[in-house]
């Protein structure tokens, strides 16, 4: 049904995946059951009860050389569709396609012997992953040099503090050259300095136009990582999109979810069908005074760019609605990519009724390029801001970097 | 069976790398260290022959030697399988984190027990030049039965380790069939000093015996080029290559069956 198009990387089509369920008295199946099944010549019955639906009828398409973010509650799904991407699982219906060469970065360190130096490790992990020979010898300085362990790169693994175990797994995996890396929680490792790296790793690898799919609970790495996100959601796919907009709308239904005083914590899958309540029909039930519905971003000729450059005007629009007859109070939140309020401000609009649009003129942008969250309030009645409009914005880089994008001029 | 085995050949640097990983990881932390690959089948086969030579005084001449020349070829097979049968069940490490080509692991294990033996080969030579048993051409046969031997090894270790993951009990019930398995292989005593038992004749029951135990008739093919110094009967080795073939094609079959469930069981 869905051919794999030349832009895409990874391409899944209506996967459903169910696991058996092993409970405490019948752990394994005996070798007398199996028996008794043989002779009866009893194909393997699927009955619902003893089923675990994962993932229920996912469809995905990740284009080439875009970074993914895959993010959503625990025991929604998301390691189970990694590793079915990986090609660990398999899937019980649906078919899963993959170009090129992957490499997952599910667990660092896969088949380490401790009593193997650092160096003898690298090769057996090297070949593990997929590498041959000749690429690891080609590669083992570089790999080396990566993990930064000195001489202990000829002690046995057993001797290495955690962190140094960790340097050398992720520096072997990171050297493997893929054209898909999956990576499933994974990108703090070290210490600062070699966090830093390993970002700076990443940041090569989606230069090089490799697709790099991403499963994470922090969610401002999808924000500022990813070009897109997927929302998973009881073993099926909420929300793809920008992931700003996917993060927001995320946020906004776990919250939601929250002030319903429902536990986020346990999971979809212990009790089927349970999942985030629609973030909308949870705000009705609050039913506030005032909400904004719509948000448009312009840049100075009234267009919408993609990205917006920092130099030009920026205007919002926001259309919002009151419920009754109430004194309005608008507000402008401006967020960063780490979650961090950069600016905000609000301004009372009077007494005012149904539904109307309001705009907000920023004389220049004046921010260093990346993505940041808009928040867009309309209250009324002073009642508190509880479900602000939230839109990305996406700044065109700049010579420069930071938040901040100045009008400057140097005089030499 | 041909994709199955064709897979493993794409897989050898794997295949290789993991077995020689095996090997040297075997005897790291030990003092004697390598020694053990010759010190472990010598003293194997001391105990032996201090019971079955001394106290029950086996009329076998050379019988150190002759014991010898069963026994190597012996812990290769029973080392692969009671090894490989759990070769899969317990590497969850490898299996559910990284994608893995399963077939390797139990072809990891008998190659690891294969080199083994090719290394212990000289320590049967040295020992055959204590008894003054000089080797003959027939040495030559030592490729055939070899190739015989460690198919049909492959073959039920491809089998038990796919069956043992899911279920466990099959790695205990392997371990004493094989110890039963080893009293009725000719490896400690001679064929021809089998007994008339059950109303047979001595011949039916030696007839028997080769019948249903094909490692019989490979421990006679090793003893036929070490110790009787002869060609081996190649009637007995084709009848076990057949059985190899047939054993490894349903292998396989129960194998590519059961891998997909190999990640979510173990």
């Amino acid at each position: 049904m869905n051919a794999l198009a030349p832009t895409d990387a990874i391409v899944v089509d209506n996967v459903f995946k169910s696991f058996k369920k092993t409970s405490k008295r019948n752990e394994y199946t005996t070798m007398k059951s199996e028996l008794v099944r043989l002779l009866k010549f009893q194909r393997r019955l699927l009955e619902p009860g003893t089923q675990i639906e994962a993932l229920k009828g996912i469809d995905l398409r990740i284009p080439k050389g875009r970074t993914v973010g895959i993010i959503g509650r625990n025991g929604s799904g998301k390691s189970t569709l990694l590793k079915l991407m990986t090609g660990i699982y398999s899937p019980t219906s649906g078919t899963i396609e993959v170009k090129g060469r992957i490499s997952a970065l599910l667990e660092l360190g896969a088949g380490f012997h401790p009593d193997f130096t650092g160096r003898e490790n690298i090769l057996i992990n090297g070949i593990i992953l997929g590498m041959s020979r000749g690429e690891l010898k080609e590669r083992m300085p570089g790999i080396i040099e990566f993990a930064e362990l000195g001489d202990f790169i000829d002690e046995p693994v057993r001797t290495y503090s955690s962190g140094m175990f960790m340097r050398l797994a992720f520096a072997v995996a990171t050297h493997v050259d893929p054209d898909v890396l999956i990576i499933d929680e994974i990108l703090s490792v070290g210490d600062e300095h070699f966090n830093r790296k390993s970002q700076a790793k990443m940041n090569e690898f989606r230069r090089s136009g490799k697709t790099i799919v991403l499963v994470t609970h922090d969610l401002s790495t999808v924000q500022s990582w990813c070009d897109a996100a997927v929302w998973i959601d009881g073993g099926k796919v909420r929300m793809f999109g920008d992931a700003a907009q996917v993060v927001s709308d995320y946020r906004r239904a776990v919250a939601a979810a929250e002030a319903e005083g429902q536990k986020t914590g346990h999971s979809a899958l212990d009790q089927p069908g349970l999942a985030l309540p629609g973030s909308e029909a949870a705000l009705q039930a609050q039913e506030p005074v005032g909400s904004v519905s719509a948000v448009r971003l312009k840049d100075g000729a009234g267009t919408a760019p993609k990205a917006f450059d920092p130099h030009a005007p920026l205007t919002i629009e926001v259309d919002w609605a009151l419920r009754e007859k109430a004194k309005v109070r608008f507000g402008l939140d401006l967020i960063g990519a780490d979650g961090r309020l950069i600016f905000s401000t609000a301004q009372d609009g009077g007494e005012r009724s149904g539904t109307g649009t309001t705009t907000l003129e920023l004389k220049r942008l004046g921010l260093g390029g990346g993505v940041y969250e808009l928040l867009l309030s309309a209250a009324g009645n002073g009642e508190p801001v509880k479900n602000p409009f939230r839109v990305a914005l996406h700044v065109a880089p700049t010579e420069g970097v930071g938040l901040l994008r100045p009008e400057l001029r140097w005089s030499l | 069976m041909i994709r199955n085995l064709t897979e493993l050949y794409q897989y050898r640097a794997l295949l290789i790398a993991l077995s020689m990983r095996e090997l040297k990881a075997r005897y790291r932390a030990s003092v004697l260290g390598f020694l053990w690959t010759f010190l472990n089948p010598t003293l194997n086969m001391l105990v032996y022959v201090l019971v079955f030579g001394m106290v029950l005084r086996s009329s076998v001449p050379n019988y150190a030697y002759y014991l010898f020349t069963g026994l190597l070829p012996w812990i290769f097979f029973s080392s692969s399988l009671m090894g490989g049968t759990s070769s899969i069940s317990d590497r969850r490490d490898l299996l559910t984190k990284v994608r893995f080509p399963a077939q390797v692991l139990p072809a990891t294990v008998v190659l690891t027990n294969l080199i083994n033996f090719l290394l212990s080969l000289p320590l049967l030579l040295g020992l055959g030049l204590f008894f003054g048993v000089l080797p003959s051409w027939h040495i030559v046969f030592l490729v055939p039965v070899l190739l015989v031997q460690t198919f049909f090894t492959l073959a039920l270790t491809y089998f038990f380790a796919a069956l043992n993951v899911a279920f466990r009990d099959l790695q205990h019930i392997v371990t004493n069939l094989i110890q039963m398995a080893f009293f009725l292989t000719p490896v400690l005593w001679d064929l021809k000093s089998i007994p008339a038992i059950a109303g047979l004749t001595k011949e039916q029951t030696q007839e028997l015996v080769m019948r249903v135990n094909p490692m019989a008739s490979v421990v006679g093919s090793w003893r036929a080029i070490f110790y009787e110094q002869r060609v081996p009967d190649w009637q007995p080795l084709l009848t076990v290559a057949a059985l190899s073939l047939v054993v490894m094609w349903i292998s396989t079959w129960v194998f590519e069956r059961r891998r997909e469930e190999f990640a979510e069981l173990v």
